[in-house]
């Protein structure tokens, strides 16, 4: 009675563009001081998964500095622990295709996965953000006796997601009907996938046997909405706080929601029984000195702020000059917001320098993304 | 297994630290923390590793199960070696006797077998009281250049303060001709920081003789140094200048951390360069609400602040309710200030609750009239300053 992880760093590097440049999406920065997979390495590490895969294809570099032997999430062990599994060419199929599809990362690992010792596999996405028991998703998946269960979140009417996701239909016992992709909810199918998956190792093993009998490529379209109805797939539908940043446009919205918002960022953040653990950088507390006045902001370590700050998001080191104004805005670390300057809607990746009196803006249903490095 | 090391390192750090009062009821005085993130003993530690010694003996004895829980297996500072790192030296039983550390030269003296192991040229001894940044490869290196068999690390104090100090009277070239130990009348105002390098030989030889002495009490600046200066041993003070505190008494730890919020700090702690390590918890950011107003502070992670903090220091995890009021205090971890309570001029214990309208400190302090508000201890108005606060 053990189970594993596999966490996949690179699905949605597409629809984050911008900032997966130099980056996968799993090392995407967010909430101040953790990188995207924090979040789905964390909520495993806290249901006592300790055997966790992470598999990156391209521009990983950011990932491996960040996990590093994985002693920050104690993950430093002599049995299991974390690896990360990137691409390489074996002898007879140097031609093999890069894989972008979750089934054919799947697929690349396959002797991994015949090799578990564990009964429960947990597949994770990065592109949703939670804290979630995955301890209470195992069990339902256990009672249900099910093959493979999506964890979802209810979705009001209302809902409109940027891109096409899985909607599920269930019945009452919570056993999945069909999955359609869609945009929005509809009354039949009021459930949209988080892209986190409870498998029994033995399904998962049968899935790459007919993925590559079959020449399957999408663990979507060619296992989940194919013949859903006679599958043995469960829902588990999580009530808790969720982030979406599969797009830029939620990433930007998700990370002021937690800024402003006290009930989202307790959920996510402010768990003592489970904690988001992330790389530890040894950085001194931050200073307010000068006048400066912050307000509904999360202010990581080593920041000094002389100026004014509100609803926004500064990562480590950030300097903040006098009478500088920050408003809406995410900054990555080390960034330098120069004397008198203004920002307001935008998202700085590392190291921007924005000099004095200088005045940028964004619009907060289009922010403004200014590429690491940068000197404005 | 032969494992040579040029130079390792002991700590003293079964320090009682009985001036800190409540701070150091239930800890060790190295654990006493500082600089919202740091405990003392994360200097001396940084410092080794800052100056590449891999190799330290932190020897404990007063209430040791904070010290112990917070430096583990030595990771945080990279001290988690397979060969040397850092090891916890509690007094022990042997075959003979079971004995208490008496003085800081006993202490030393009963782990000369853990010396001996690493087969070391040089014997690096430091305490865990100070705060203060130094690269110990260059008083290394001074040591070796002058062919001392003892250099003493020295501090300008002001001549007023002298007398509180083990004071070093030097020759021209630097050497020590003469060592007091807290002289009524010091001659001049070099001050011994209390960290010592020596010959392992040297240091092994007089800790015996030292041992054998038995109206000695057992301490290097008692004994052992004036033993080999008598003896006419090279000693040489090797002059550090920079920012060096001890915090031993109430008013100079609130004042140490004050130091931090100055405009040009002595001491630079997000100087990358001898960066100061410390345990790392997995706290969430500092969150800063709609109301708070905060005036030249240094906030750490975990905090939520919705009130008002000016000229203060807060550890992680602190909350501060909407409408309190916090100024020139030093507040440590998961301390939570409610509503309308008021904190001037102290320093509150960790996972203490200063309660809805409680006043604690007095408005118009100074650093010779700090409030201490015991760890764990909750204020409320009807029992308010009964007690959990004493004040020093």
């Amino acid at each position: 009675m053990s189970t594993s992880g596999i966490i996949f760093s690179n699905l949605s590097d597409t629809t984050l563009s911008r900032l997966t440049s130099d980056r996968t999406v799993a090392a995407i920065p967010f909430g101040c001081r953790y990188r995207l997979v924090d979040f789905a390495l964390s909520n495993m590490v806290n249901s006592d998964i300790t055997d966790i895969s992470i598999v990156a294809n391209y521009n990983y570099r950011s990932l491996t500095e960040h996990i590093g032997s994985g002693k920050d999430w104690d993950l430093a062990r002599r049995d299991g622990g974390i690896k990360t599994i990137s691409p390489y060419q074996c002898a007879h199929s140097a031609d093999a295709p890069m894989y972008s599809h979750r089934l054919e990362a799947i697929l690349s690992m396959s002797e991994h996965i015949f090799g578990m010792k564990s009964d429960v596999v947990v597949l994770s996405d990065c592109d949703n953000i939670l804290n979630i028991d995955l301890n209470a998703v195992i069990s339902v998946h256990r009672a249900n006796g099910a093959d493979l269960t999506v964890v979802t979140a209810p979705c009001t009417p209302s809902y409109s997601a940027k891109l096409p996701q899985m909607m599920l239909k269930t019945n009452e016992d919570g056993k999945v009907i069909d999955i359609v992709k869609s945009t929005h909810q509809t009354a039949s199918h009021p459930e949209r996938s988080l892209n986190i998956f409870v498998v029994d190792t033995v399904y998962l093993q049968q899935i790459i046997e007919i993925a590559k009998a079959h020449n399957y490529r999408s663990m979507t379209d060619d296992i989940l909405m194919k013949d859903t109805e006679s599958s043995n797939f469960y829902s588990y539908c999580y009530r808790g706080f969720v982030a979406p940043v599969g797009t830029f446009i939620d990433y930007y919205e998700s990370s002021i929601r937690i800024a402003t918002d006290p009930d989202a960022r307790l959920s996510l953040l402010g768990r003592r029984e489970r904690p988001i653990y992330t790389r530890v950088h040894n950085s001194a507390p931050s200073l307010y000195k000068g006048k400066g006045k912050v307000t509904n902001s999360m202010i990581a370590d080593d920041c000094v702020i002389m100026g004014e700050v509100e609803n926004s998001i500064l990562f480590r080191g950030v300097k903040v000059g006098r009478g500088a104004v920050v408003k809406n805005s995410i900054l990555f670390g080390n960034c330098i917001i120069g004397e008198n300057s203004s920002v307001n809607c935008i998202v700085a990746d590392k190291s921007v320098t924005i000099s004095d009196s200088c005045h940028l803006s964004g619009h907060d249903t289009l922010p403004f993304y200014v590429s690491k490095g940068k000197h404005v | 297994m032969y494992c040579k090391k040029e130079c390792i390192a002991m700590l003293l750090a079964g320090g009682q630290g009985s001036r800190l009062y409540d701070l150091t009821k239930q800890t060790a005085k190295p654990a006493v923390s500082y600089g919202g993130k740091y405990r003392i003993i994360d200097f001396p530690l940084s410092n080794c590793i800052n100056s590449g010694i891999d190799t330290v003996g932190v020897l404990t004895q007063y209430e040791p199960l904070a010290l112990n829980d917070y430096i583990g297996n030595g990771a945080p500072w990279d001290l988690d070696r397979a060969r040397g790192g850092l090891s916890v030296l509690p007094p022990y039983q042997n075959g003979r006797n079971a004995d208490w550390y008496k003085g800081t030269a006993n202490a030393i003296f009963q782990n000369i077998n853990f010396i001996r192991k690493y087969d070391p040229d040089y014997v690096l001894i430091l305490s865990g009281d100070h705060i203060y940044k130094m690269d110990y490869r260059k008083m290394l290196a001074y040591h070796k250049a002058r062919g001392a068999a003892c250099t003493v690390a020295t501090i300008t104090v002001p001549i007023e303060e002298a007398s509180r100090f083990g004071i070093c009277n030097t020759n021209p070239d630097g050497s020590i001709y003469e060592f007091e130990e807290k002289p009524a009348q010091p001659k001049n105002d070099q001050a011994s920081m209390g960290i010592y390098i020596f010959n392992t030989s040297t240091l092994i030889d007089y800790l015996v003789l030292d041992e054998a002495d038995p109206n000695s009490s057992k301490d290097f600046g008692k004994n052992v140094i004036p033993n080999l200066l008598r003896s006419g041993e090279r000693l040489f003070a090797y002059p550090f200048s920079g920012y060096w505190k001890d915090v031993g008494t109430i008013s100079s730890l609130w004042e140490a951390n004050m130091d931090l919020l100055s405009d040009s700090p002595e001491l630079h702690l997000s100087d990358k360069s001898l960066r100061i390590y410390s345990k790392n918890t997995a706290r969430p950011p500092q969150f800063i609400g709609a109301g708070a107003e905060i005036r030249n502070s240094m906030i750490s992670e975990g905090c939520i602040i919705h009130g008002t903090v000016e000229n203060s220091v807060l550890s992680g995890g602190v909350e501060i309710a909407r409408g309190a009021y916090v100024s020139n205090s030093v507040i440590l971890s998961d301390v939570k200030i409610e509503s309308g309570a008021k904190v001037c001029f102290s320093i509150v214990d960790s996972d203490s609750v200063i309660g809805t309208g409680v006043s604690v400190g007095n408005e118009k302090g100074d650093r010779s009239d700090i409030t201490v508000v015991a760890k764990g201890s909750c204020l409320t108005l009807s029992q308010n300053n009964e007690n959990g606060g004493s004040t020093k």
